[in-house]
């Protein structure tokens, strides 16, 4: 499975509860309200579903859900 | 210090339903609860009480629910009744006056659990283990979602820790540290690991081919315990703020106590000279004599050893006209959350004038004397109540509760 933008949309939706109208490429997690254990939960969720290894620092609170895509996409390509 | 604390809510998730009416009415029917539980499956054991239907979502908000363990999703939903039911609203209060005391034993087990399957599988960890696990959070998640801002604890005395939370908190009352105080207990065990554990000590029933039959206090065949999960929450109250707000007031609890064995880890002490401690300093606590006693709603865990030691102490100390009946044949034994939800069916005993009776009860144990109620519930009016909880560690818990 790819990382994109409708894949970490539906992490957010399904396991984090965050309403699906909040969520758009160019909002970042602290717009969502996701406090730091949630974002380390959402990294989690991802870990689990593309069986990749993502660290705490791969992924920051000001990030956009675009930046997050391109930023697990690499770690994909790397892995 | 005014002994001056009433009841003006209660809040109710158990296997017997979710919310009092729905308790009540399966209580009072005295339809057991127990069943074969799949999370089980090739386990001694593989049946428990359990809630079924229990959604926290609408009461806690989706984005919240998800980082609860069990034991504290249903201990909130219980404490949104029990506020309701009061007539208190959060918004409005001040909430630096209200305390939380919740009792706990196994916290978040089955969070517990699951992340140490991750662990072994090599996989992350939640972020959200440690504050879904520890057991204190119980009690601080009902803070935050209610902004109870006054003393915040978790008392942790294993079967009796919500028999203890109501002490403690009529005690924050007493004391004027509070107004208004969420107590209660809530626990969700019902997973493998725990199930296992209290299996192997001995302790639970191995009626695996009638689970609906295992939980049968004071019954001459019981075998041991049904595992139950479930929260009880019981708004106390300085009487003279309930009365200042034009509250109705359910009960008074009027009276408590609370001893140990000091004497073996889970063996109670057999002469039961410490419940019997406990008994009579709860009763004299509360202003009334043994004869005063109407009802009595048992720690009556469907052990072989609690069930007879219980009667007998109660026998002694209150001779045999009390009604006396135990509610875990319902809804099996809710742990820490046992003490709680029990003296809330007192409350309810004395509000309606009934008292449930003991679910499978068919043939009394010969050597119990009591006067226990069975098959149907019994109407009999009911001024004082008192319910016992008993835990590993030798704990005794009692609650004496009157009418107002």
């Amino acid at each position: 499975m790819s990382v994109d933008f409708t894949l970490l949309k539906e992490l957010l939706v399904t396991r984090l509860r965050v309403p699906a109208e909040l969520i758009g490429p160019d909002v970042t997690f602290e717009d969502l309200e996701l406090d730091s254990l949630a974002l380390v939960e959402f990294l989690t969720v991802v870990e689990d579903e593309l069986g990749l290894c993502v660290a705490e620092e791969d992924v920051a609170a000001h990030f956009t859900v675009a930046q997050a895509v391109e930023a697990l996409a690499d770690k994909a390509v790397r892995s | 210090m005014s002994r001056d604390v009433v009841v003006t809510g209660i809040g109710l998730v158990t296997p017997a339903g979710i919310g009092v009416a729905e308790n009540w009415r399966r209580v009072c029917a005295g339809k057991p609860t127990a069943a074969h539980n799949a999370e089980l499956d090739g386990l001694d054991v593989d049946f428990a009480c359990t809630i079924s239907g229990f959604n926290a979502e609408p009461v806690i908000g989706s984005r919240k629910a998800w980082r609860m363990d069990r034991c504290t999703q249903i201990a909130v939903v219980a404490a949104a009744e029990a506020l309701a039911d009061a007539g208190l609203d959060p918004s409005s209060w001040d909430g630096a006056r209200v305390g939380v005391v919740i009792g706990g034993t196994v916290g978040g087990c089955a969070t517990v659990e699951a992340q140490h399957h991750r662990l072994l599988n090599h996989q992350s960890l939640s972020p959200m283990f440690l504050p879904a696990a520890l057991v204190n959070m119980v009690a601080g998640e009902i803070a935050m979602q209610f902004k109870a801002g006054g003393p915040n604890l978790v008392t942790s005395a294993a079967c009796a820790s919500g028999a203890m939370a109501l002490g403690i908190g009529r005690m924050l009352l007493a004391a004027d540290m509070c107004d208004v105080v969420l107590t209660g207990g809530s626990e969700a065990g019902v997973t493998p690991l725990f199930v296992s554990g209290f299996a192997r000590m001995g302790a639970l029933s191995k009626r695996r081919d009638d689970p609906a039959a295992a939980s049968r206090p004071f019954d001459a065949d019981r075998d041991g315990f049904v595992m139950g999960e479930g929260a009880g929450v019981v708004v106390l109250e300085q009487g003279a703020h309930a009365r200042a707000r034009g509250a109705h007031v359910h009960a008074v609890l009027s009276g408590f106590a609370a001893t140990d064995d000091a004497h073996h880890p889970t063996a109670p002490e057999p002469s039961g000279a410490a419940v019997e401690r406990a008994i009579r300093t709860a009763l004299a606590d509360a202003d009334v004599s043994a004869a005063d006693v109407d009802h009595v709603n048992a720690h009556g865990t469907s052990t072989p050893y609690n069930d007879l030691a219980e009667a007998r102490v109660l026998r002694r100390t209150l001779g045999g006209r009390a009604c006396v009946t135990s509610t875990k044949g319902v809804t099996g034994h809710l742990l820490s959350a046992a003490g709680a939800v029990e003296a809330a069916y007192c409350v309810l005993a004395i509000k309606h004038g009934i008292v449930p009776p003991t679910a499978n009860l068919d043939r009394q144990d010969t050597q119990i004397d009591l006067d226990i109620a069975r098959g149907a519930p019994r109407r009999l009016p009911v001024r004082v109540a008192m319910s016992n909880s008993f835990g590993f560690g030798g704990h005794n818990a009692v609650v004496v509760v009157t009418a107002p």
